[in-house]
């Protein structure tokens, strides 16, 4: 992994900006409205690489590993990649097209949530710094 | 022929007379079909002087080489000629249900020419053409004529019907297929009102076609079906239609507002959105023939102002076009104007353009209620668009009426006002995507389209999110929306896209999973091409070429290759705040890298040479 040093740390870092982002008010009615249960299935980097968000019924719940129910939506890819997309590096539009992610299930929640994406990069970039990992900011 | 029927049918109206002809195979190997064919036909036959309105005048139906054979997205049709509301090269892309049962009868294509002495429509029962007598239906509207033909001759008829407002000659009417889908652009459901033919009604029994290697061709088209079915794109299309994404393009300042003078209405993203729409009014899915996606829309506004009954429902473009183009967020108004524009025969992309355009005038104080016939014009005032300005316009009603009955671009030339304002290229009031926002290239594409502005001419508005990934050709960009780098290159490779796509009669949302050894094994296992990727490449850019040769004789040059002054001003409000497109510099270097010459705006006679056109070269003087 180019930004990692184990699979632990995308966990943490990820399940710290859930937590932040479900503070932020905006983005928690914008996580809300997208309602649909979403594992991110980073396990190519590692088998245990992986959080889910459920944000059915009005509610945001977010947790390390693959959740219990059927997801409505998988989106699976590697660690950085996921990195890259929580920093607004990545294009996810290109990185489907490119197959550098792979999805299944139903991607209409996530449209939802698209435009919010600068939002959710900036504060992934003071949750990384919170965490003590600036260096891992891409410039 | 393998593939491809190889015949066509030429219908006099004039005469009553129809005379069936076979095609050589070197046409569809150097135009494919669709509106490639549709091109070739018209280069060689098309009168350039003769009025579009005139019996002289020659309308195409074009079909490509994969109508019926059970494909997703495959079985589209193209309608060409010269268009009434621009007056040069026109064509428009149709899904829907009537080129499979064009194919089953027989036939790749038609073209009419002629004027019938009254009302007619032309019965198609296989090979058995007829002419009927249609003054039954003159005069109604899409809806009770489709209804009334189905249950005449049979639900399983496949109908084409125009409105009103092609009887009156509106220059921006559609063609309506089975009361839903649309050959939308460039006006020729006037062309058929002009020529007295209120409908085609088609029905065929035989289905066998033989294609050059059936079995592959069949493995393939198992796996694509699955391919596209299962795609994310189509997942989302299917749910919430082609609005899937407004919400994403209001954010980035693609979706215009109030005829683009602004990038950006907030509100208008949860309000017309795909999903809104779903949770709001969809009744039902629906789907054009063999499509796996079914995108299209059943709505039914239950009561309130704009209540409608079940029935088609309004796609991306007439959201908006219906929508934050003329100053609303009304998701219900917008699904009546869209029935309404059905049912009159109206193109909503041109009809939405020169509302908002009449609109901005008004406010300008550029239309005074005396032009206007004590109508005020007001943003968002959906009640005054469906109520009176929708009908006037159907039936050339009033000043107001007849003026907006010919475009914006007309109407503004004839009051000597506001054609700064109009948003158009050549002649063709631009769709619901503002390259400001959705992304530079997009303008260059639109200024270099024969058509004029066309988001469906090429897939430029997909590569430029990044949606487009053809690395067996070099197609491989990774592009910033705003900004005018590498997009001239990535244009050359997309106009021959795009004219492969619509020669083929292959719809955009579908094909986006067809890579490009696909389309070789399509176009080698059904018509035994033999094609390697440069061949077929070579045919798009020929038929890109060939529609600007036929343009080049109407007198366009590469002077009209130009955007108006509108759209080159800088983008207001939002993400696209600030983003100017500078079309200059792009438009050069794609003239450089098509050897396009930069005066005519026609190819040089050695990129003519290099495709094989040698005989268009000499034509061309
Ligand atoms: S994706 Fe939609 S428009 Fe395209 S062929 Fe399928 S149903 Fe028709």
């Amino acid at each position: 992994m180019e930004f990692w040093k184990d699979e632990t740390e995308p966990i943490k870092a990820f399940l710290a900006l859930f937590e932040a982002a479900a503070a932020d008010p905006e983005l928690f009615e914008g996580l809300k409205k997208v309602n649909q249960l979403i594992w991110f299935d980073y396990t190519e980097s590692g088998p245990n690489c992986s959080f889910y968000i459920d944000c059915r019924g009005g509610e945001l719940k977010y947790s390390a590993g693959k959740p219990a129910d059927t997801p409505d939506l998988v989106m699976s890819l590697s660690a950085d990649d996921a990195h890259r997309s929580w920093s607004d590096k990545l294009n996810p539009v290109m990185a489907i097209t490119r197959k550098k992610i792979r999805v299944k299930g139903s991607a209409t929640g996530l449209l939802k949530l698209a435009p919010k994406l600068k939002k959710v990069a900036a504060i992934y970039m003071k949750v990384l710094k919170d965490l003590g990992w600036e260096d891992k900011i891409i410039k | 022929m393998k593939g491809n029927t190889g015949k066509i049918v030429n219908v006099d109206l004039t005469a009553s007379q129809v005379m069936v002809e076979t095609l050589p195979e070197e046409y569809y190997r150097k135009y494919i079909g669709g509106s490639g064919l549709a091109a070739k036909l018209f280069w060689e036959r098309g009168d350039i002087k003769a009025d579009p309105l005139s019996p002289e005048a020659m309308l195409l139906f074009m079909n490509g080489p994969f109508a019926g054979l059970r494909l997703s997205g495959a079985s589209r049709n193209s309608v060409a000629g010269c268009s009434p509301l621009t007056g040069h090269w026109g064509d428009s892309s149709c899904g829907g249900f009537f080129a499979p049962e064009l194919r089953y009868a027989g036939f790749d294509g038609l073209i009419l020419t002629g004027k019938a002495a009254k009302p007619s429509l032309l019965l198609i029962v296989d090979d058995k053409i007829t002419f009927e007598d249609a003054g039954d239906y003159w005069g109604k509207g899409t809806e009770e004529v489709t209804q009334a033909l189905k249950t005449k001759y049979g639900k399983d008829y496949r109908t084409l019907v125009i409105g009103p407002a092609a009887e009156h000659l509106v220059r921006y009417t559609m063609i309506l297929n089975d009361g839903h889908h649309a050959t939308g652009r460039a006006g020729f459901g006037a062309v058929m009102g002009a020529k007295n033919l209120k409908a085609i009604v088609i029905k065929a029994t035989k289905k066998e076609m033989v294609l050059a290697d059936q079995a592959a061709f069949d493995v393939l088209r198992k796996d694509l079906n699955v391919r596209i079915k299962e795609a994310v794109a189509s997942n989302v299309l299917h749910e919430n239609g082609t609005a899937a994404n407004l919400m994403g393009g209001v954010y980035s300042g693609d979706v215009p507002v109030k005829n683009w003078t602004s990038n950006f209405w907030e509100e208008s993203a949860d309000a017309l959105t795909g999903s809104t729409l779903t949770d709001n009014y969809l009744t039902r899915r629906g789907a054009c023939a063999y499509c796996g996606i079914a995108c299209k829309r059943y709505v039914e506004v239950k009561d309130g102002p704009f209540a409608i009954p079940d029935g088609p429902g309004p796609e991306y473009e007439t959201i908006v076009a219906f929508g934050t183009l003329i100053g609303s967020i009304d998701l219900a108004a917008t699904c009546k104007a869209g029935r309404i524009c059905n049912d009159l025969g109206l193109d909503s992309i041109s009809a939405g353009g020169t509302i908002a355009w009449a609109m901005e005038a008004f406010e300008r104080g550029d239309l005074t209620l005396e032009d206007t016939g004590g109508i005020a014009l007001t943003w968002g005032d959906m009640d005054t668009v469906i109520d009176r300005i929708l009908p006037i316009i159907s039936r050339r009603e009033g000043k107001l009426g007849d003026l907006l009955a010919d475009g914006s671009v007309a109407a503004a030339k004839k009051i000597g006002k506001g054609l700064d304002y109009t948003v158009h290229c050549k002649g063709l009031e631009a769709p619901m995507h503002d390259p400001r926002g959705g992304g530079h290239g997009m303008a260059l594409t639109y200024a270099m389209s024969p058509r004029g502005a066309c988001h469906v001419a090429d897939p430029m508005l997909f590569v430029e999110m990044g949606a487009r990934y053809y690395p067996e050709i070099g197609f491989d960009f990774m592009l910033e929306p705003k900004t005018g780098e590498n997009k001239a290159e990535a244009a050359v490779m997309a106009v021959a896209l795009g004219a492969i796509e619509n020669s083929a009669c292959f719809c955009q949302f579908a094909d986006a999973e067809v890579t490009i050894p696909d389309w070789l094994v399509l176009f080698n296992t059904v018509a035994g091409y033999g094609w390697k990727a440069e061949d077929m490449m070579a045919a798009g850019r020929r038929v890109f070429f060939l529609k600007r040769l036929i343009n080049y004789r109407y007198g366009l040059t590469s002077a009209d290759d130009c955007l108006t002054p509108r759209m080159l001003e800088p983008g207001k409000d939002g993400e696209a705040d600030g983003s100017q497109v500078d079309l200059a510099p792009m438009k050069a270097r794609f003239y450089e890298l098509m050897d396009i010459d930069p005066v005519s705006g026609i190819p040089t006679p050695a990129a003519m040479a290099a495709l094989d056109m040698a005989d268009e070269a000499k034509q061309v003087g």
